[in-house]
């Protein structure tokens, strides 16, 4: 018993805290931040500050918190602020202050909408990479303060620290998934898959029903034929309950989390919700440090000379 | 040597890394066991229920023309910052609250004058209304939603007029 809790202890503090360089979670802050400060630049959130009291219906998070809708005026500075952070933390300046901004902010300002009908699904896991970002030490690698600290002052070669805001966006992920498929299962069952269920779904989403409609009318193609979608809905929940074995060390790793990313461009295409900024979180599961060497490897033989080595993920 | 400095981490820091670690761990387990959501937590239940008939009923807005002419309401640029699926869902619910007749009037309107806002700013292309109606919209649902426009039944929930439009005419 003993030797099994202390075995659980060990596979715990190797999963979280096995040490690493700092090359992988600075790169997944930049290709989480950059693009996210490019998409939110052109979002205004000051206009729900105009928006009717009478369509406010708050969430738990902003009715427990008391989190008022604030004026007009105050979020257009809130939001300024955010979206300066947002930049900052991609370039890695003032990394650990501009990663607390666009948590703290950020937590307000995308949730803010959900106060307002519907609660959507879609940028709840980047509130957790905007938190996770600013309790880590993303900034200690390709960041303008790491630059400008110079070599001497910067953090250790490998770390702890390195890892465990990694493999915690890598859980969330995997919960998220995860969440997804228990709720079908707890809801309708096998049904989901053995029914018409995706057949009427595909069907129904054509109404405009969605919060954006799908970029393609192929599920009216699909719903044509008795089996396909039946297919597609076991694909579907197959994929979101067994995603966190992409958590093991498992060869399969990459096969999961690309069917995952596939999962969600499918929802976009077939379906409508718009998960496009929730596919940027995939940067955590990527080994750039080996992507790197990869790439340095093809430089330095010249690129005639192909590298049939893979990349393990 | 302690956990935390064995992985190059100071003890503060290894809590706190610990404290984040059960807080979404923790605060995601527990909205899936206990089927709820506490956004940014979630049980993600979406698409999750089945749909057992061909029927689809949805609260639908209705733009008001000069002329009379009722059209659907559904472009993102017309109903922004709102969308076709948050708008109707929170009139919905709005609508189902027993005396909520004066507020969901009142989020028409405030719906309403800001697409006429927007349309004279030019930031949408949509006709001039001088009303919103919100009706519950009913379709037999058919390949390439080919019945979009000849839904089989409306219901009018409420609606609402521009005063100084409806004064003009």
């Amino acid at each position: 018993m003993r030797r099994a809790a202390a075995a659980l202890r060990r596979g715990w503090l190797r999963f979280w805290f096995e040490p690493s360089a700092p090359t992988n979670l600075a790169v997944s802050r930049i290709v989480v931040y950059a693009p996210l400060a490019v998409f939110y630049a052109v979002h205004d959130y000051a206009i729900w500050g105009r928006v009717s009291p009478a369509l406010y219906q708050p969430i738990w998070l902003f009715r427990t918190l008391h989190l008022p809708v604030l004026a007009p005026a105050t979020l257009d500075v809130l939001q300024t602020v955010w979206k300066v952070s947002l930049f900052t933390a991609a370039a890695g300046l003032f990394t650990s202050a501009s990663c607390a901004l666009t948590a703290l902010l950020g937590v307000y300002l995308i949730g803010l909408p959900h106060n307002f009908g519907q609660t959507y699904h879609f940028d709840a896991a980047i509130v957790f990479a905007f938190a996770t970002l600013a309790c880590s030490r993303c900034g200690d690698a390709l960041s303008i303060d790491a630059w400008i600290a110079g070599p001497s002052h910067r953090g250790p070669s490998a770390s702890g620290e390195y890892t465990w805001p990694i493999r915690l966006m890598w859980v969330t992920l995997s919960l998220v998934f995860f969440a997804a498929g228990v709720a079908k299962i707890w809801t309708s069952g096998v049904e989901w898959v053995t029914s018409d269920q995706m057949t009427l779904l595909l069907e129904r989403v054509q109404y405009h029903i969605s919060d954006a409609d799908p970029v393609t009318n192929w599920g009216s193609y699909i719903a044509r034929y008795s089996l396909l979608p039946r297919v597609l809905a076991a694909a579907t929940m197959i994929i979101e309950t067994t995603y966190p074995l992409a958590l093991l060390r498992t060869r399969a790793r990459p096969f999961i989390v690309l069917a995952g990313i596939g999962l969600i461009v499918g929802i976009r295409l077939l379906m409508g919700p718009t998960f496009e900024h929730f596919l940027l979180l995939n940067a955590f599961w990527v080994p750039w440090d080996r992507v790197g060497a990869w790439l340095r490897l093809r430089v330095r033989h010249g690129a005639s000379v192909i590298d049939r080595s893979p990349i393990h993920v | 040597m302690s956990s935390a400095a064995a992985f190059g981490m100071s003890r503060l820091r290894f809590v706190l890394a610990h404290a984040l670690i059960a807080t979404v761990v923790g605060g995601s387990l527990y909205d899936i066991a206990a089927r709820m959501e506490h956004w940014p937590f979630s049980n993600y239940p979406m698409f999750a229920e089945i749909h057992r008939t061909d029927l689809l009923r949805w609260p639908r807005i209705y733009g008001v023309t000069r002329d009379g002419t009722e059209l659907p309401i559904v472009s993102y640029r017309e109903l922004w910052p709102l969308d076709q699926s948050r708008l109707p869902i929170g009139l919905r619910a709005i609508y189902n609250e027993p005396g909520s007749s004066a507020r969901i009037h009142e989020a028409l309107r405030d719906v309403l004058q800001r697409y006429e806002q927007r349309r004279e700013a030019g930031e949408h292309s949509g006709p001039a209304l001088v009303g919103l109606r919100l009706y519950l919209v009913t379709w037999e649902v058919e390949p390439f939603a080919r019945n979009l426009a000849a839904p089989s039944r409306r219901q009018l929930l409420s609606s609402v007029m521009l005063e100084n439009r409806v004064a003009a005419r």
